[in-house]
């Protein structure tokens, strides 16, 4: 294991106060590795985190029919749907130890409550730990999740890489939070951080979520750069070594790197498997981002890494 | 960028992305509007067929509620002068919009007595010499139910005693996954294909049922839907028998018969007197509709039901009401009212001399083909927007393609009942997807099988069957 527990990192004094993490789940063998690094995450930085599952968009015509078969199946003590994938994320944290099994919480003694629309939340009795919340909610995803955001403030939001790309994009254009889409990740191996910047203010924001990152788990950092229009090469070379500065600082090692070429292709070639990129939000008009995209989310939906796209 | 700037924006493509679909229909509709009217058409029938197109994108895509497209579908009516308000407010309610108030009700009520265990009982009794044999009486039971009670009401009640049955099962394992399947498409085949046999099987043939007798003047009673639906439903039972059998081969060894809590299954004295009550009051409303459905009408009937249940204190009205789709009530009430004015616009009369143009310049022009594309259409639009809509929008046309031939008009609606490809065609459908034990591509990988088996028995049952009644 090479994420490293015994460091841990106060985010409280950094962000003022504790850090939300919002962990989405879809099918059990799916999401093992975005519950993994999600859980790392969150019980390094000590926050409390809620693990979602969204559960299938009803047609109008039978939202009505499926609840009542629900309330029926639940009244039957048959597991709704969704709640047996609840139910494995539940038995993967005690398994992995972040939480601790009693008598008194085991998951067949679980509550189903219904908090507001389209929004369930697992009560486990005697549950030791208030730092995590298991909830259901059944919709749209993208909208689902959005409100989960908005309502509960979270700062990050983990999803998995699979599935439809163009929910990553909806996600990093209508989320309030930051998105880190977990793609091939894998328990075993050695992770760095791979960290493009520029002069933009999202770069600021990656900068700093990457000092707590690596901080956190002891991990190396290469901060890199594309020269691009008539930017001097000298100048990108200062914005380099102004960022390693911060990280030699904080007693992170890192390395900087200048790379020639289109900023998109050339951070995806560059990125390796054992790369976590993390890359600030564009600053481009919403509108344009929308209907044109962005880099960052070209190179999110390319890279075959973890990507976290802080805001 | 200015900060309010970009959270407007976002705000404003936010809802871009959710109602994109609102947006597309509105423009499209608009340009219609703005093109010259068809020869042939009035003005008033060429915008009820634009009004058909705005409904079937925005049933089909759901970027707004259904009360609100229902709302639309009145107020564009009266805007764009398709009848006076008089006329679409009183074609807004009939027999057909109170039998889909009445079941929904109807069914909340039943599922709300918990007779799923005391009927898994039942079928384990009759049905219980072999899993094989249990699984046949599961969806036997479920059609029958299904013909009389809908769909809606019997998957409800259904879904738990294959669900108990089912609980333990390995599914990473071939035999595992084929017998859970073979449990849940059981259950869903029977009750998909037993809500053609009666008229209470289904809104849509109460709405076909509605239109023949305002349209055509032709009268179908109970008896003689069933007389002509329910042998081409025993026909399909016994196929989708055999299909689900050769598509999920399993062993069915883990299944358990009594897989159901013992505990929920308790019973004491006021449960039961409550249950017999229950089937007294369910037996009283299909005799009834039977019986008295000339005089009183289905709708009436149906409503009975679930005020028989409020009267005993067995429901209260603060359950029905939360549970009755209250939008799907008013979208069918709206649908027909359009079905109407389509008719009495004379929209569907140009249609169907439109479809007839098209056919005469087929190589062999007969009744069949326009039968047989009648029916398919049917089917596949049902599929694709659900049944009961489709036949409140497209029924005016079956029935004009022969006045006074009713195997138009019950095909079409019977064809519609073939929701066997995908999961928005009916309740029992995303039911069963929403258990997340069944894909989209599952179900349609099975049900295009049984979707063009279900056509031809139609067809066969139509040509040499119907024609002896």
């Amino acid at each position: 294991m090479y994420f490293d527990y015994y460091f841990v990192f106060n985010v409280t004094i950094l962000l003022g106060n504790t850090m939300k993490i919002l962990i989405a789940i879809g099918g059990r063998e799916f999401s093992k590795p975005t519950l993994d690094l999600g859980m790392k995450i969150a019980n390094s930085f000590k926050s409390s985190t809620t693990i979602a599952y969204v559960g299938k968009k009803i047609s109008q015509f039978s939202e009505k029919d499926v609840s009542v078969v629900h309330q029926n199946l639940d009244d039957r003590e048959l597991y709704r749907p969704g709640i047996r994938t609840l139910e494995w994320a539940y038995d993967f944290l005690i398994s992995k130890n972040y939480i601790e099994e009693k008598d008194s919480n085991k998951f067949n003694d679980y509550l189903l409550v219904d908090e507001e629309n389209s929004r369930m939340k697992v009560l486990l009795k005697g549950q030791q730990s208030d730092k995590i919340d298991l909830i259901m909610r059944t919709g749209e995803i993208i909208e689902q999740l959005k409100n989960e955001v908005e309502t509960n403030k979270h700062d990050i939001t983990i999803i998995g890489g699979g599935g439809n790309k163009g929910i990553h994009q909806k996600l990093v254009q209508f989320i309030d939070s930051s998105v880190f889409v977990v793609k091939n990740y894998s328990v075993n191996k050695k992770y760095r951080i791979l960290l493009p910047i520029n002069e933009s203010k999202g770069s600021d924001m990656a900068i700093e979520t990457a000092i707590n990152f690596a901080k956190s788990y002891k991990l190396d950092v290469e901060i890199v750069s594309v020269p691009e229009g008539k930017k001097s090469i000298e100048k990108v070379e200062k914005i380099l070594s102004k960022t390693k500065d911060k990280f030699l600082k904080n007693k992170i090692k890192a390395s900087t790197k200048l790379i020639s070429g289109s900023a998109v292709n050339s951070i995806v070639n560059h990125a390796k498997d054992d790369s976590i990129v993390i890359l600030g939000v564009s600053p481009k008009n919403p509108i344009m981002k929308y209907f044109f995209g962005s880099k960052p989310l070209s190179i999110a939906q390319k890279c075959n890494c973890p990507v976290l796209i802080t805001k | 960028m200015n900060e309010s700037y970009k959270i407007i924006s976002s705000s404003i493509l936010f809802w871009f992305s959710q109602k994109k679909w609102f947006v597309y229909s509105i423009i499209i509709s608009i340009f219609l509007l703005n093109l010259t009217t068809p020869v042939g058409l009035t003005v008033p029938a060429y915008h009820s067929l634009i009004i058909l197109l705005l409904v079937f994108m925005l049933v089909t895509f759901e970027p707004i509620p259904f009360p609100a497209i229902a709302l639309l579908t009145l107020v564009l009516q009266v805007v764009l002068g398709v009848a006076p308000p008089n006329v679409v407010a009183s074609s807004f309610m009939n027999d057909a919009v109170l039998f889909v108030m009445g079941s929904l009700m109807f069914a909340i009520a039943i599922v709300h007595q918990g007779l799923d265990i005391r009927l898994a009982k039942l079928i384990i009794k009759i049905f219980g010499r072999s899993k094989r044999m249990f699984l046949a009486g599961l969806m036997t039971i479920s059609a029958v139910l299904s013909s009389f009670l809908g769909e809606h009401t019997v998957i409800a009640i259904m879904l738990p005693i294959g669900l108990s049955v089912i609980k333990n099962i390995d599914t990473q394992q071939s035999d595992g996954k084929n017998a859970v399947l073979l449990t849940l498409f059981s259950i869903a085949y029977g009750t998909i294909i037993g809500s053609i046999g009666t008229p209470s099987g289904g809104a849509r043939n109460v709405i076909m049922i509605n239109y023949l007798q305002e349209f055509s003047n032709v009268h179908i009673d109970y008896l003689k839907w069933m007389k002509h639906a329910y042998p081409i439903l025993i026909i399909q039972l016994i196929v989708a028998y055999f299909v689900l059998q050769l598509t999920f081969p399993s062993s069915l060894n883990n299944i358990k018969m009594r897989g159901f809590n013992k505990n929920v299954g308790k019973t004491d004295v006021k449960k039961n007197i409550n249950h017999l009550f229950s089937c007294l009051i369910i037996v009283g409303i299909v005799s009834s509709w039977f019986a008295f459905n000339d005089i009183y009408g289905l709708g009436i009937i149906a409503l009975a039901g679930a005020l028989t249940f409020m009267i005993f204190g067995m429901i209260s009205w603060e359950e029905i009401n939360k549970n009755t789709n209250w939008g799907v009530i008013l979208l069918f009430a709206a649908t027909i009212s359009l079905g109407f004015q389509i008719n009495e616009t004379g929209a569907s009369s140009w249609l169907v001399m439109k479809f007839n143009e098209l056919l005469a310049t087929l190589p062999s022009n007969s009744m069949n083909v326009s039968w047989s594309i009648m029916a398919v259409l049917s089917g596949l639009t049902a599929n694709f927007f659900t049944s009961s809509a489709t036949v409140s929008l497209i029924g005016p046309m079956a029935i004009e393609l022969h006045p006074t031939d009713i195997s138009f008009a019950l095909s079409s609606a019977i064809a519609s009942g073939f929701s066997f490809l995908t999961v928005i065609s009916s309740p029992t459908a995303m039911i069963l997807y929403s258990t997340g034990l069944v894909s989209t591509k599952m179900f349609f990988r099975v049900g295009i099988l049984m979707f063009c088996i279900s056509i031809i028995i139609l067809y066969l049952m139509s040509q040499f069957y119907w024609v002896t009644l």
